[in-house]
């Protein structure tokens, strides 16, 4: 346990040294702030009467606003956004903890002390995975306690976007964990994760792609790479349905959600068990 | 009998190319022991496997075949780590931390509590003449700077076991002379040393015994007093007022001759070819102005065993050709076919 915790340590002083951590502390303060300054509401009996945005009233056509729906409608469409900016974020954060640890020089320090290979690896993973939800933990949650602080409406629902963001934070991370094991490359490990994203964001329309396939092998290696590969675009519309309900977006009421995190939950485990093995058998 | 703190049984490593068209054999069958509480040399000219035995006594690299044990325990269990500390060659800590936060942390990877660790960090510092520098970032420290912490990192966990691989590299000649009384002040508390160094003459000042290694065998083991006495026989004699009738009747004898500032400097391996030389100085009325049996340094050493040579070995005696009987008796620490 020491010498996972001393890891995490050195991950975070990392961070903290690359301004990683604190130009995305920075961003997302700022952010935070204009939140606050810019968005004035005047909610009277559950509805908004009022609004100022930096300073300028917004015509509202005299219609009064369920501000639950308001505050709903943000939450979902933030979430959303916080989904694709927060997963790349993060993998662009901790990408580079496998490559590195394996550099000529580095990686013998850290293997000729008393921690096997895996729990050293893992170590560095769940380093980089406390990372990504530390900066979650903060934008989501301040967000959050200033639209309560605004508007006395509390979703718990908004926070439980964070897990959802996490667990694909998770799943590419092995996959650039296995990524850099192979390669020892923080450019080939971005490069290729990213790239997985968007093949398994493509690979959602399968069912659409297999059938204009001209050969019946060529749609089942589609339909097989879809079950293979993580199910990105059906996690964000997941995430933002998960705060803003079934209805948010067409298919979600019919996802398999079971199918949809089951399978990317297996990916992430195969990736790690693949990445865990290989660095346990390497010769340094 | 004690449990050799570091032992190496007919260690073999081949390499495979990346598609495993040719490999490359490193090691080719090592046995070593190195007893509790000795400084241990290894030697070995580039590629003779000197960074691959330490790899797999270290459990970095796995063995094609033997084994490696670190206090008994196999190298490939990572407890067999837990008293070990680990200088390496060319090593690069993180630069964004500092010395006491490098110290910190490796110290904790090796089991160490956070209040244990934090007590050390002044003192090993000052050991290592590196107490001004404890709030600066590694990435600042100059090459010697960083190998004097690199030792205070292998130090941090007080280890039975030191494997220190060219650790006075980049220091100057003051720190070098610190290092190598850090060494064996570690020794007197009882830690065994493993150093692995090019420089000879550090080597010769530290360590109680040595095994040079050649295309991955030892090609000869013991201390330096065994390995320099098995070399000792050769004879240097001084001779002045030396005609050329002189000169050519030595060199009928096959004596190495050889005209330095007007004297000639003739030498032999063998007594009584020395005997039967300085007759003949006498027997021509020539001046024999000095005779000393010449004692070889650990570079001669070092020199006759691992460079390829085109003349028949000499023969030898003690640990040399004991080593060498098990590389095939060729003399010459060849490989065996």
């Amino acid at each position: 346990m020491r010498a996972i915790l001393a890891s995490w340590e050195e991950i975070f002083r990392e961070a903290a040294a690359r301004w990683t951590l604190l130009a995305y502390f920075a961003l997302s303060t700022l952010f935070i702030l204009l939140f606050a300054a810019a968005v004035n509401l005047d909610v009277v009996n559950g509805a908004l009467a009022g609004a100022k945005l930096f300073g300028q009233s917004v015509d509202l056509g005299g219609r009064s606003i369920d501000i639950d729906h308001l505050v709903l409608g943000f939450e979902s469409g933030f979430s959303g956004f916080l989904y694709i900016v927060g997963t790349f974020l993060a993998i662009f954060a901790t990408a580079h903890l496998v490559p590195r640890l394996q550099e000529k020089g580095t990686i013998d320090l850290y293997l000729s002390r008393p921690v096997g290979r895996v729990p050293m690896l893992l170590s560095r993973y769940t380093g980089g995975l406390l990372l990504a939800a530390a900066n979650l933990v903060y934008l989501l949650g301040s967000l959050w306690a200033i639209i309560f602080w605004k508007t006395r409406v509390a979703h718990p629902r908004f926070l439980l976007a964070g897990l959802s963001i996490l667990f694909t934070i998770a799943a590419l991370l092995a996959f650039a964990f296995l990524a850099g094991v192979v390669t020892s490359s923080t450019g080939v490990s971005l490069m290729t994760t990213y790239a997985m994203f968007f093949l398994a964001a493509l690979l959602a329309a399968h069912a659409k792609i297999s059938a204009a396939m001209s050969s019946e092998w060529s749609a089942r290696l589609v339909d097989g790479l879809y079950w293979v590969f993580p199910k990105t675009a059906e996690l964000g519309r997941a995430t933002v349905a998960l705060v803003g309900g079934r209805g948010t977006f067409r298919g979600v009421a019919d996802m398999n959600y079971f199918a949809v995190y089951g399978s990317t939950a297996l990916f992430l485990l195969a990736s790690l068990t693949l990445a865990c093995w290989l660095f346990s058998r390497k010769d340094f | 009998m004690e449990t050799p703190p570091i032992q190496a049984i007919g260690l073999r490593k081949v390499y495979r190319t990346r598609f495993g068209s040719r490999r490359i054999e490193a090691l080719a069958g090592i046995d070593l022991d190195v007893r509790p509480g000795e400084i241990f040399g290894l030697l070995g000219p580039n590629g003779a496997g000197k960074t691959t035995t330490v790899k797999i006594l270290l459990g970095l690299t796995r063995p094609t075949a033997g084994e490696a044990l670190l206090a008994g325990i196999p190298s490939a269990d990572p407890e067999s780590r837990r008293h070990v500390g680990y200088l390496p060659e060319g090593h690069r800590f993180p630069g964004y931390l500092t010395a006491a936060q490098t110290l910190s942390i490796f110290g904790r990877m090796s089991g160490l509590d956070a209040r244990t660790v934090k007590g050390r960090i002044p003192g090993l510092l000052e050991r290592v003449r590196l107490s001004d520098w404890t709030h600066v970032r590694v990435r600042k420290f100059s090459k010697g700077m960083t190998q004097r912490l690199g030792l205070a990192a292998a130090l941090v966990h007080e280890p039975d076991i030191l494997l220190l691989d060219e650790p006075t590299d980049g220091v100057d000649p003051v720190g070098r002379r610190e290092i190598r009384d850090l060494l064996r002040e570690e020794a007197r508390r009882g830690a065994t040393i493993l150093l692995n160094s090019h420089l000879l003459s550090e080597i010769e000042r530290t360590c109680d015994r040595v095994a040079v290694l050649r295309q991955g065998r030892v090609a000869a083991q013991g201390t330096i007093e065994e390995l320099t006495a098995a070399r000792t026989s050769r004879y240097r004699m001084v001779v002045s007022s030396a005609d050329d009738a002189l000169i050519s009747s030595l060199r009928e004898t096959g004596a190495t001759i050889e005209r330095v500032n007007g004297h000639l400097v003739v030498s032999t391996r063998d007594l009584e070819h020395v005997n039967a030389l300085v007759d003949r100085v006498r027997g021509r009325g020539a001046l024999l102005s000095e005779l000393s049996p010449v004692r070889s340094s650990l570079e001669d050493i070092f020199v006759d065993l691992v460079a390829p040579s085109p003349s028949p070995p000499v023969p030898l005696s003690g640990s040399i050709a004991d080593a060498e009987s098990q590389t095939g008796g060729r003399g010459d620490g060849g490989r065996q076919e």
